[in-house]
Order: C-alpha cells, then sequence, then structure tokens
C-alpha cells in the first residue's frame, strides 16, 4: 500500500504514473495506491483517478482517492508525503513553519496509528527537512530510521552540472554529496565524486581543473536551480522532481549500487562528520535491504566544514522554531 | 549502444508534452538501448518555458538523452528525424467555430508536411495527436508527397485504452486482461468503440467480452458513450485535460510501432484507409485494427461486421469526409 499525499498537485501528477507503471518498485510488485489531498481538491483528485484508470497501468490493483488520514494512513508500507502549505505572497518563514508542523504532527499521529510499523516515510513536501522531523517525532513507535527527506532532486542537478560541464551524461557521474537542508544553504560537494572520461574513471576535481568554479558557481547554480526553473516555467519543477523520488525511493527499495553512494535526509543521531545529533540532515548513505547506513571516514576540508556546519545551524534554527510551534499546536 | 535516433516533440511546451518527454527519455517508448537526441519545438512565445522544460530534462540526468534541442524553428526542427510526435495545434477558444479551428490547424499542418518533406529522412514516422488529429494528421501526410502515407498516423489510442479500462472497471479485472478492443473511425465524439471481438482473461480463461458481461445494451449503450466522453469528463473534474493519460497513450502507440504488436493482439491506431476491406472510403485517415511488425502495420482482415457497427462505423467515416472536405477547401488557398 502506497500513499501519496498532495496527489492532486503538479509533483503527484508527474508522479503517480512512475508508480503505477513499475518503474519505481519494479516491474513485478503490485501496488494500492491511495491518494491523500484536502477536501476542496477532492473534484480534481477524481480527475487524476479517472486518468490513473485510463492508463490501463496492470500493477495497479486499487486507486483509492481520499479527503480522511484514517484511510489514507491505513496499512502502509510507504507514505509519500508531497502535500505541504506552500508559502503565500506576504507569508513569513515562521508562518510557512508553523502552517507546516501543524500538517506534519497531524500526518506523523496518523502514521502512528494506522499505518504498519515498517513503513517508510519520504517527505518531499517544503520546508522538507524540519517536516520530516516533525512528522519522525510524532510517530515515536516507528523508528526515525524509517523517515528521510529528500535531497535527490538536488543531488541530481548537481550530478547534471558536472555532466553538461565534461560534456558527458549525467550517468558517468557519481558520488556527489549534498550535505544539509534542502534549501538555499545545502551544499553540494564533489571532493568525492568521480567521472568516467574515456573510460577511466576519474575524480571531479582533477578532471575539471577549475576550483574556483567548482566553490563558487557551481554550488549557486545547483542550489538556486529550482528558482531558475519557476522564473522560466512559471510553474515549479515538477517532472524532475518526480524523477527524484523515484530514484530515492528505488534505492530505498532496492538498495544502492556497488561503489556507489546518494544523498537522502536523515536522522543525523551517530554520524561521525560533527553535525549535531537530532536533526534531519541529507547524508551520503549507501542502502542495503531497505536500510541505510552513512558514508564513513570521507576527508572534510575547511572549506566544506564551514559550508555544512552554516546548513546544520539553519537547520538548528528551523528545528527550535518549529518545536515551538509544536509544544504549541 | 546504437545510434541515437532524432525524435521531435512539437508543442514541447505544454501539458501533454510534459507528461510524454520524461517516458521517451527513460528508455521506455524506444527501450532501454536505444539512445536519443531530443527536439523540442513550440511556438516563440513559450520558447522561455520550453527553456524551463530543457532544464528539467538536465535535472533528470537520464543516461540515454544525449541531446535536448529547444527551438521555434521548423528547419532546425525537422532535420533528419526518425520520429515526429505532432502533439502541438491550435486549441479551439471561446467563440471559435469548428471551420475556424480547423482552417487554423490546416496552416500548421501543411506547413509541418513541408518541413518533414523538406528536412526529414524518408523513412521518418510521424504520430500526430494535436486535435483534430485524424484530420491534420491527412494533410500533414497530403504536404509531404514523398513521405510514405504509411508512415504517418494518429492517436486513438487514448480512447482505445479507456475503452479496455471501462471493461476491465465493469468486469472487476485489470486492463490489462482486457485485449482487442477496437476504436474506428474519428479521433472525436463519433468515435465508435468495438468489443465485439475483444477478449477478457476470467478464471484463466479467454472469453469475449460481450459473452462475459452479458449486458449487450450497457456495451451498445452507456460504454460507448463513457469512452466517447471520457474526455470531456476528465477535463471537468480536473480543469485541465488529460496529460498524464494521452502520455501513455502516445508511448504505447510508438512503442507498438517500434516493437510490433505481440502476438495474438491487435491495436487501434488511425491510418490511410487506402485498400481496407470495411468497406470505408479511400483516402481518410480513419482508426482501424491493425496489427504492427518490422515498423509496419497492417489492418486486421475479415472481421466480421454486425449492422449495428456497420451504422457507427459510416457515421464516423461519413463526419471525417465532411472533415477532409472543409480542410482541403483550405488546403488549396493556403
Amino acid at each position: 500500500m502506497v500513499l501519496v499525499t498532495g496527489a492532486a498537485g503538479q509533483i503527484a501528477y508527474s508522479l503517480l504514473y512512475s508508480i503505477g507503471n513499475g518503474s519505481v518498485f519494479g516491474k513485478d510488485q503490485p501496488i494500492i495506491l491511495v491518494l491523500l489531498d484536502i477536501t476542496p481538491m477532492m473534484s480534481v483528485l477524481n480527475g487524476v483517478l479517472m486518468e490513473l484508470q485510463d492508463c490501463a497501468l496492470p500493477l495497479l490493483k486499487d486507486v483509492i482517492a481520499t479527503d480522511e488520514e484514517e484511510v489514507a494512513f491505513k496499512d502502509l508500507d510507504v507514505a509519500v508525503l508531497v502535500g505541504s502549505m506552500p508559502r503565500r505572497e506576504g507569508m513569513e518563514r515562521k508562518d510557512l513553519l508553523r502552517a507546516n508542523v501543524k500538517i506534519f504532527k497531524s500526518q506523523g499521529a496518523a502514521l502512528e496509528k494506522y499505518a504498519k510499523k515498517s513503513v517508510k516515510v519520504i517527505v518531499v513536501g517544503n520546508p522538507a527537512n524540519t517536516n520530516c522531523l516533525t512528522a519522525a517525532k510524532s510517530a515515536p513507535s516507528i523508528p526515525k530510521e524509517n523517515f528521510s527527506c529528500l535531497t535527490r532532486l538536488d543531488h541530481n542537478r548537481a550530478k547534471s552540472q558536472i555532466a553538461l560541464k565534461l560534456g558527458v551524461t549525467a550517468d558517468d557521474v557519481k558520488n556527489v554529496i549534498i550535505w544539509g537542508n534542502h534549501s538555499s544553504t545545502q551544499y553540494p560537494d564533489v571532493n568525492h565524486a568521480k567521472v568516467k572520461l574515456q573510460g577511466k574513471e576519474v575524480g571531479v576535481y582533477e578532471a575539471l581543473k577549475n576550483d574556483s568554479w567548482l566553490k563558487g558557481e557551481f554550488i549557486t547554480t545547483v542550489q538556486q536551480r529550482g528558482a531558475a526553473v519557476i522564473k522560466a516555467r512559471k510553474l515549479s519543477s515538477a517532472m524532475s522532481a518526480a524523477k527524484a523520488i523515484s530514484d530515492h525511493i528505488r534505492d530505498i527499495w532496492f538498495g544502492t549500487p556497488e561503489g556507489e553512494f546518494v544523498s537522502m535526509g536523515v536522522i543525523s543521531d551517530g554520524n561521525s562528520y560533527g553535525i549535531p545529533d537530532d536533526l534531519l540532515y541529507s547524508f551520503p548513505v549507501v542502502i542495503k535491504n531497505k536500510t541505510w547506513k552513512f558514508v564513513e571516514g570521507l576527508p572534510i576540508n575547511d572549506f566544506s566544514r564551514e559550508k555544512m556546519d552554516l546548513t546544520a545551524k539553519e537547520l538548528t534554527e528551523e528545528k527550535e522554531a518549529a518545536f515551538e510551534f509544536l509544544s504549541s499546536a
């Protein structure tokens, strides 16, 4: 049973088909797809349900559209929490935080009450890291390790920028890292990344020989890519977000390939990179048997250290602001 | 890995393309071993949006996409194409009469047909989606005389998939267990969804759909109108047209051209009616049941046609003939 929230929205529209056609959970895994959105969106959601039927997808055993948490969260194996309160004009950051804490506290409690204890929860709705932490805290009997947030889109964007710069395909670039918050303080780090050039694997810094680009424009391009797409499309990046969500979930389900690691927002407890515990922070991880583990022992230089701490600081402040609301919500 | 193929999608800044491009780029249409150069065409006012789509395709990090080209120029778009998916067309605006729509679209598809003639490979496969699909397809084919008419087809696969899905829902099976439905005629409200020859897998056995349902009045009544009006029903609910399911149908249509239809199964495609054995006039772009092998389609021959079907098939042929006559009035003056 797979739930997608915000199911009447843009990102879900690009995502649901990939879930239904087997490219996320595999061609042999039948799925009951549960779609949750708010009551005013039920008519639109019904239209989405009709389209999924018209797609004639053999793996979709059933599709359920609902606005009730009790129906949506029942017996879940996977929950993809895309829906969140979007920023409206005039809204301050703390208003956004307060509105979302309310949503994710409720959804965390619903997971606790109705879902399987083995449920894997992937949070996409922004602010993703703090929403994810809120949900995890509100579902105390579900292991915190089952919760993750999406930084795979930034990860894929980083791969793509390196690939474009070197004239290779993104697939030839691996082991980039996104550290920290899925926000403008994220740190795209390619100190440990490798690229396949003429059949040989080379470090990215060595291949590019352009440290100033890698420490400057590359980072800001990746950080601001979301805004650039919105500016061009007048809509946010649903297609590439859906692709990143598919990648993130597929890697949880099937594990990461040998010699490769990916970026995921996870609970920072026990990390060896000096990031405070109890934060939902993006790290490089490897995954096996649906369980992730930190990639240990990567050397961190001063430049990286500063950036990693900056985004940790932002996350700590966000967490404190959110938990002010959490106790009063 | 093979040489890349050049695939054009027009209307590339629009809704249907947005749902389609990713499927093309990730290998689910042309296969996991076929690299692609993807060409995106739209009108000049949409170039900024198109650039946003290009950015997103880059961010999808798709290994098969060797290059993505965004353009508003036909000369760039149609060059050396292997496949052209013509999604873009003039949409109906408020106050627009049917003949205004027809005239505007004849202009577009005459130009694109001529561009195919001038720049594309002669082996190009052209799939027309933009409505009115059948007549737009015929216009393009007529404007590209040295490309075989058989290389042109229009999409009725969405209606075909919708028909499968309605049968499946009624019988409580998955759509995959239903096969050999037929969509005859025009991709419009006169289309005829025909399940006289369709089969459904029930408890491991293959049964005729009419036999399995034992509900002839539903099959001759509500089933047909539901499929015919499904597009409008989705628009009413979503406030937007059915991009996701259209993109899926386009993928199915192209994949079947590329890889052929499975043994014992046929699909629906709008194709040139020349040489058909079902009494449909020649020189129409009409949806028929076809099988495909070696990237070449053939009519499914010899299916018995009862009176009910005959009437419906002729009705939609009549509409297509009228549409064609109206369109070609404009074609000569365009």
